[in-house]
C-alpha cells in the first residue's frame, strides 16, 4: 500500500509540472546514458540479425519499387524546386514566415520507444544543440512529431501518431474537384486594380495565360502578363474569383495511435464534407500559440467522415513521412512568440 | 562509515538497482529493436515477475517499484506509472505462487508470463486514469501475447538472474 501510495505521489507531482521531477529524470539520465550507449554497441548485432531475418526480402523488394520510384520523380523533383524556391521568394518579398528561414538541427534517430503504449523515438540532439521541448521534428517527407524530452544530448520526439499529439492544422481544398481551366478573361471584365492605383501615366497592353491543372490545393487562375509597357496608361491585374479560390479549413490533428490513421477534428461545424476532397493536403496552421509554424506539410485526407447534427465532420489523414522507418529528422529551432524566451 | 558504505554496497536492494539498470539497457536497445509482430517485448517487466515468482510479495513489489522508476525516468510518461505498474506484476507474480507450497518449473514460468503480461494492461488502464487516453484497444492482446510468450522464453535466465540479485546472504554480511 505503502509502494502504491508513493507511485500515486510521484505520479501527482510529475503531471503537476514538478521541477523536481524533471531534476530525477536529468540525473537518471546522465547516470543511465553511458551505460545505454554500451549496451547499444553490445546489443547491436543482435538487433542487425534479427532485422536481416526478418526484413531482408521486404527490403529487395522496397529497393526495387523505390529505384523505379525514384527515376519517375527525378523530373518532377525539378519542377517542384522550382516552384518551392518561387514561393519562398514570394513569401520573403511579403514579409512572411517561410520554413527556409527556421533554423533547424539534423537529428539521427538512434533508438525506438521500448515500450508498446508511446509513440516515440529518441534522438541524438539535445539542449546542447538548442532542441527544446515542444519543437517540431521533420523528415524529408514532413511533419513527423514533436520534442517532448530533451538531455543534454539527446531527445525523445513523440510521433504524431501517439494519441497524446494534438496540432492545430489546415486543411487546403478546392470548391470544385475536377481540374479546372478557366477561360481566357477579357482584360476589361476582369477585377482590376486600376481604380486604387495612380497608374494615369502609362499604358499596358495585357495577354492572358490559361493554366489547367491537377495538383489538389493548387488554384490555377488566368494570369495577365503585360506584354509591352506603353506611356500614358495603366496596368491591369487579374484576381482570381472568391469561388475558385483554395478553400481553408482548420481543426485539431490528433494521433490514434500505431497502424490507425490520425484524424482532424473541431473543424468548424458549418463545414460541408462535401466540400473537402480526399486528396487535399493537410499543413499546419501555424499561429502565435502553435508549436509548429505555419504550412508544414503533414499529410492529405484519406478519408471524410460525415457526422449528424451540429458536429462537423473528420477527416482521417494519410501522413506523407512514412514514421515506422525513420532514419534522419530536422529538428525546427522553432518556438512560438508566446514560448520564446522560455 | 566505511564498513557501513561496504554492508549497503553488498545489499541485495543496492545489487537490485544495477541490475535493473543493465536489465533496462536491454529494454531500451535491443528489446525496443527486435519487436515481434510489431510488439517490444517487456523484459523488464519478465525480469520482476521473476522477482516476485521467486520471492514473496513484498520483494516482488519493491523491484518492481525500483526497476518502474527507473524506466519511467527515461519515459516521457508521468513518473510513477511504470513503478506502480511493475509493482502490480511483481507483487501479483508472488501471490499467485503462493497457494503452492513447492511450485513446479512450468507453474512459475506459466505465472511469469501471466503476470508480466498483466502489466501490458494494466499500464493503458493507468495511463487512462490519469488523463493519458487512446491506448485501450485490442492490440493490448497483441502486445500481452508477444510479452507472455516471451516470458516463456526468457524467464528461465531471468529467475537466474533475480535469485542472484536478491539472494538474501550477501559476502559482507549485511542483512
Amino acid at each position: 500500500m505503502l509502494l502504491a501510495l508513493a507511485s500515486v505521489f510521484f505520479i501527482t507531482l510529475d503531471l503537476s509540472d514538478s521541477s523536481s521531477t524533471s531534476q530525477i529524470r536529468r540525473v537518471f539520465s546522465t547516470v543511465f546514458s553511458p551505460i545505454e550507449n554500451v549496451s547499444r554497441v553490445v546489443t547491436r548485432p543482435l538487433g542487425g540479425a534479427w532485422n536481416a531475418f526478418r526484413e531482408y526480402d521486404d527490403v529487395v523488394a522496397e529497393n526495387n519499387r523505390l529505384q523505379e520510384q525514384v527515376a519517375l520523380q527525378e523530373g518532377a523533383a525539378v519542377a517542384a524546386a522550382a516552384s518551392v524556391r518561387l514561393s519562398q521568394e514570394l513569401l520573403a518579398l511579403n514579409g512572411l514566415p517561410t520554413l527556409a528561414g527556421i533554423n533547424s538541427v539534423t537529428a539521427q534517430v538512434i533508438g525506438e520507444t521500448p515500450t508498446n503504449f508511446s509513440q516515440t523515438v529518441e534522438i541524438n540532439q539535445g539542449s546542447n544543440s538548442g532542441v527544446k521541448v515542444g519543437m517540431p521534428v521533420l523528415n524529408a517527407a514532413g511533419l513527423i512529431g514533436k520534442v517532448t524530452e530533451v538531455f543534454a544530448d539527446r531527445s525523445l520526439v513523440m510521433l504524431v501518431s501517439d494519441p497524446d499529439y494534438a496540432l492545430s492544422v489546415k486543411v487546403v481544398t478546392m470548391s470544385s474537384r475536377t481540374p479546372i481551366t478557366l477561360p481566357p478573361l477579357e482584360t476589361q471584365d476582369a477585377p482590376s486594380v486600376d481604380s486604387v492605383l495612380d497608374t494615369a501615366d502609362t499604358t499596358t497592353s495585357t495577354s492572358t495565360t490559361t493554366t489547367t491543372t491537377t495538383i489538389l490545393g493548387f488554384t490555377p487562375s488566368a494570369t495577365t502578363v503585360p506584354a509591352e509597357v506603353v506611356a500614358g496608361g495603366g496596368s491591369n491585374i487579374t484576381v482570381p474569383l472568391a469561388s475558385q479560390l483554395a478553400v481553408r479549413e482548420t481543426g485539431i490533428l490528433e494521433g490514434r495511435g500505431p497502424g490507425v490513421r490520425p484524424i482532424v477534428r473541431f473543424l468548424d461545424a458549418s463545414t460541408r464534407a462535401s466540400a473537402i476532397e480526399v486528396g487535399a493536403p493537410i499543413v499546419s496552421s501555424g499561429g502565435s500559440r502553435s508549436l509548429a509554424p505555419p504550412d508544414v506539410v503533414i499529410g492529405v485526407v484519406s478519408r471524410v467522415v460525415e457526422r449528424l447534427g451540429t458536429a462537423g465532420p473528420i477527416l482521417e489523414i494519410d501522413l506523407v513521412a512514412d514514421l515506422s522507418n525513420l532514419s534522419f529528422l530536422r529538428v525546427l529551432l522553432y518556438q512560438p512568440i508566446t514560448e520564446s524566451g522560455r | 562509515m566505511f564498513d557501513r558504505i561496504i554492508a549497503a554496497a553488498a545489499s541485495r536492494w543496492f545489487r537490485l538497482v544495477l541490475v535493473s539498470l543493465l536489465v533496462l539497457s536491454l529494454q531500451t536497445t535491443l528489446f525496443s529493436e527486435v519487436r515481434p509482430f510489431g510488439y517490444a517485448i517487456q523484459i523488464l517487466a519478465i525480469f520482476v515477475a521473476s522477482a516476485g515468482a521467486t520471492h514473496d510479495v513484498y520483494v516482488g513489489a519493491i523491484a518492481g517499484l525500483v526497476s518502474g522508476f527507473m524506466y519511467d525516468a527515461i519515459l516521457a510518461t508521468p513518473l510513477g506509472i511504470s513503478a506502480l505498474v511493475l509493482g502490480v506484476v511483481g507483487a501479483t507474480a508472488a501471490l499467485m505462487l503462493q497457494p503452492f507450497r513447492d511450485p513446479t518449473w512450468w507453474l512459475r514460468l506459466l505465472v511469469i508470463g501471466v503476470a508480466a503480461a498483466l502489466g501490458e494492461v494494466v499500464t493503458p488502464l493507468l495511463k487512462a486514469v490519469v488523463g493519458l487516453d487512446g491506448w485501450l484497444e485490442w492490440r493490448i492482446l497483441g502486445a500481452m501475447s508477444v510479452t507472455f510468450f516471451a516470458a516463456l522464453v526468457f524467464a528461465a535466465p531471468m529467475i537466474s538472474l533475480a535469485r542472484w540479485t536478491l539472494r538474501e546472504k550477501a559476502i559482507y554480511g549485511s542483512r
